[in-house]
């Protein structure tokens, strides 16, 4: 009788739980079961790890044609400038959006609104067609160079960085603002010397959210990047198991691990502030 | 000097980033133009006066805020939008990617020839001969020079690839059995030299593609191996007069069609490839309601493409919801739990996608060896490659990748529900349940609806997903499916734009893209209407 009181009060509740984490951590544990296999391929006996073996970090950091080291710096630094770029570009419209105000504000939000609908995959080919002709007079800018790359992404995020970047700046309290203007501070003062201090957490969260989707990003770098020199962490690791083998995975899930350890690293350590970012929209009404 | 009024750093901060910037756009409108592309040497221009105008004027202060988001947005998305919604007016697809100038150029060097039936065989000698037939083994004027004769008619001549000289019977040397072997020479000059064995073995490379001259109108002389000539001519002409190709052989006219290539004027169907683009206004659209072959299968994946982002946020913010409501009372190890539970939705979903990808591999996938070892005998589910377990798939993996989503959103919107409301329904009576479904929930709703149209909106989109774990397949090509069974709108698209090898389309690609742009916005904007967030703009 104990046992049903507690299991309808509170066991229900961890029975519930433990079968969610074993659904959340089941690929996640395949991922690091492979990766210290000795053997390359995803294929399990068991699920039990059977040994340990270093076999597939040392094949995918040492092995000369893999340059992965290579890889994470170009998407470490790609994701790095699109996500600082981005939001620096971003606040200043976002706070214009927010504090300022002008003729056509709601016709251009709504336009912005607009723009983001559009399915971006298609314009690729526009986008394409673009880097190709800036290559011939600007090598280091068009297509298959990381700087073409950069600027393409940075065009990309605005919209959706315009968009997340309002709502952060909307719950920031105007009073300040407010103070400061009654003072006789222009909007320029107003921006850097109130908003941008009290923004700055924000802009962190914005721009961490900003990195990770650049990092995730596949179609855009793999049409982009096709030297394996200038490739993205993404792109590069994908190749190992996109033939018709399975031999690769090893290497792909140590590839992976390597990769996301970092990101889930920073993520766990700034949900909070994630968190309230997104739901700051559906809580507020 | 309005300009220096209050010199502070601030400002010279900001005339020197200008500046700077002013300088490379300076620099790369100057080598745009050079290139001799006009219309990026425009662009850069007019922003260039642009950041000018705003930064060192005042005509406008919230356009300093705007101008760099406005610049990048203009270039990498507008542009492209704006090329894409044109594009949906043109024929253009595999077949039609060139100018018409550059299809034309292409269509009349085309190596369409044939041998032209009823003419005579000639006999072939091969040999040297340079350009004014003097000394013909001088090296620098030499040319590969045919000895051509038809000895029934007495008709003996020399040709290149662009001169033809009759020769007189007297000056032709015979052999035994009356062939032509030599031309004597006229002074102390050779007119003509034969090849010697060894030049014989480069024959091939140099004199196979030749085309000799020839005496008639519209054809020229092709060697057939080493001692034959035969007549051949162009299947096609060209006459710039009426802008028309005749078929030499069958005497069909093709003109141009108005969309996009030459076609036969008897049999519109028979047309000349490649072709170029064309506009050719609503066709495309016309196409996505009247034309079967590209109807059905639009229909087919519009329908999974609801079912699909429909399936996908109700099952995400069941779950979600669920684990909310299971972990929102305190327990132990909820940090714990909440901690692994966001994990999906921390992990770049790039290499989580994949890696389901594998695990779910008939073979040696992990969900199949999981499934038998729960069942006790092993099963063998083809969870990618067969059409409704592909459906199942993409829709579990999506399920996974968002609960965790819509699980902390949840969570959030819970914890802002003022816990008097259940309170004062339990004081009345009210049992959990019915709180929860009189209360709670229809609260639930109104907060998250905003969300939960956002992500519709995003799954309706969702490239990365289908791409990069089925590809929109298992499709059968055999069949000439050009949708497969987990395609949603986006990927088909894609599909119908980029195909690698396939047939590309990328006007009827752009067309069906608009259709897809139309119905995201109007989703969403209902969406807004519903939610108000442009409330605060009135």
């Amino acid at each position: 009788m104990i046992f049903v009181k507690w299991f309808t009060t509170k066991g229900w509740r961890h029975t519930v739980a433990w079968a969610a984490c074993f659904f959340a951590l089941f690929p996640l544990y395949m991922i690091v079961l492979t990766s210290f296999k000795k053997t390359t391929s995803l294929q399990v006996g068991s699920f039990l790890p059977t040994g340990f073996s270093l076999s597939n970090f040392d094949e995918l950091l040492s092995n000369p044609l893999i340059p992965f080291y290579t890889w994470m710096s170009n998407s470490v630094v790609i994701s790095l400038i699109v996500s600082v770029l981005s939001v620096f570009v971003g606040a200043a419209s976002a706070f214009a959006f927010s504090r300022l105000r002008f003729k056509g504000k709601k016709g251009s939000i709504q336009l912005l609104l607009l723009i983001q609908m559009f399915p971006s995959v298609l314009a690729l080919a526009a986008v394409y067609s673009i880097m190709e002709r800036v290559q011939i007079f600007a090598p280091g800018l068009g297509l298959g160079t990381i700087g073409g790359l950069i600027l393409v992404y940075l065009g990309g995020a605005m919209g959706v960085n315009i968009w997340l970047l309002k709502g952060f700046v909307d719950s920031i309290p105007i009073e300040l603002d407010e103070a400061a203007r009654v003072d006789g501070a222009s909007p320029m003062q107003i921006y850097w010397r109130i908003f941008m201090p009290l923004a700055s957490p924000v802009l962190a969260v914005v721009c961490l959210l900003t990195f990770i989707g650049i990092f995730n990003e596949y179609i855009l770098a793999a049409l982009f990047l096709t030297d394996p020199s200038q490739q993205t962490v993404a792109v590069g690791l994908r190749a190992f198991i996109g033939g018709q083998f399975e031999t690769n995975w090893g290497p792909f899930a140590a590839g992976s691990l390597l990769t996301s350890l970092p990101i889930v690293i920073l993520f766990l350590s700034l949900q909070k502030y994630i968190i309230n970012g997104l739901t700051a929209g559906a809580v507020k009404g | 000097m309005r300009l220096l009024k209050g010199v502070r750093i601030a400002v010279i901060l900001k005339i020197i980033l200008v500046t700077i910037t002013l300088t490379v756009l300076g620099f790369l409108m100057q080598a745009s133009l050079l290139a001799g592309d006009v219309q990026i040497g425009i662009f850069f221009g007019i922003s260039m006066v642009l950041i000018a105008l705003v930064y060192f004027t005042k005509i406008s202060i919230p356009m300093k805020f705007f101008l760099p988001g406005i610049l990048l947005l203009a270039t990498f998305v507008i542009t492209p939008i704006i090329y894409t919604i044109s594009m949906s007016g043109y024929q253009y697809r595999t077949g039609n990617v060139l100018s018409k100038p550059e299809a034309l150029e292409m269509l009349q060097k085309s190596d369409a020839f044939a041998q032209v039936p009823g003419e005579k065989q000639f006999d072939l000698k091969l040999g040297w001969c340079d350009e004014e037939y003097g000394d013909a083994k001088d090296v620098a004027n030499a040319k590969v020079c045919a000895l051509v004769s038809y000895y029934p008619d007495d008709i003996y001549f020399l040709s290149t690839a662009t001169t033809f000289t009759p020769l007189p019977k007297d000056r032709i040397v015979f052999n035994v059995l009356g062939i032509p072997t030599d031309v004597t020479k006229v002074g102390a000059k050779y007119t003509w030299e034969p090849f010697y064995d060894d030049e014989y073995a480069t024959f091939d490379k140099t004199t196979a593609s030749t085309r000799f001259k020839y005496n008639q109108p519209n054809t020229f002389l092709r060697a057939e191996g080493y001692s034959v000539m035969a007549v051949y001519a162009a299947r096609i002409t060209y006459d710039a007069k009426t802008d028309a190709f005749t078929d030499i052989k069958t005497g069909a006219v093709y003109k141009d069609n108005g969309r996009g290539n030459y076609a036969n004027t008897e049999d519109p169907a028979d047309m000349k490839y490649p072709g170029w683009r064309e506009i050719i206004g609503l066709e495309n659209f016309i196409d996505l309601v009247n034309n079967p072959s590209v109807r059905e299968p639009l229909i087919a994946v519009f329908i999974w493409t609801i079912i699909f982002a429909v399936t996908t946020v109700i099952t995400q913010y069941a779950l979600g919801l669920l684990i909310a409501l299971t972990l929102n009372h305190k327990i132990r190890g909820r940090w714990v739990y909440r901690s692994i539970l966001i994990l999906p939705y921390a992990m770049p979903s790039i290499m989580s996608i994949l890696i389901w990808g594998g695990m779910l591999n008939t073979d040696f996938g992990a969900v199949n060896n999981l499934i038998s070892l729960i069942v006790g005998q092993p099963v063998s589910f083809n969870w990618l490659g067969e059409p409704t377990l592909a459906k199942i798939s993409v829709l579990l993996v999506n399920l996974w990748l968002g609960f965790p989503y819509f699980y902390l959103i949840s969570t959030g919107a819970l914890q802002a529900i003022p816990q008097e409301l259940t309170e004062a329904a339990s004081i009345d009576g009210a049992t959990g349940g019915q709180a929860f479904r009189k209360i709670t929930f229809p609260l639930l709703q109104q907060m998250l609806l905003p969300l939960l149209i956002a992500s519709f909106a995003f799954n309706f989109n969702n490239f990365n997903l289908i791409y990069l774990l089925t590809g929109g397949g298992p499709r059968d090509t055999l069949a000439g499916d050009s949708a497969g069974a987990t395609d949603i709108l986006i990927s088909y698209t894609y599909n119908l734009a980029f195909n690698t090898g396939g047939n590309q389309n990328f006007g009827l690609a752009s067309a069906v893209s608009i259709v897809i742009f139309v119905t995201v916005a109007a989703i969403s904007l209902y969406g807004i209407r519903r939610s108000k967030v442009l409330e605060s703009f009135t």
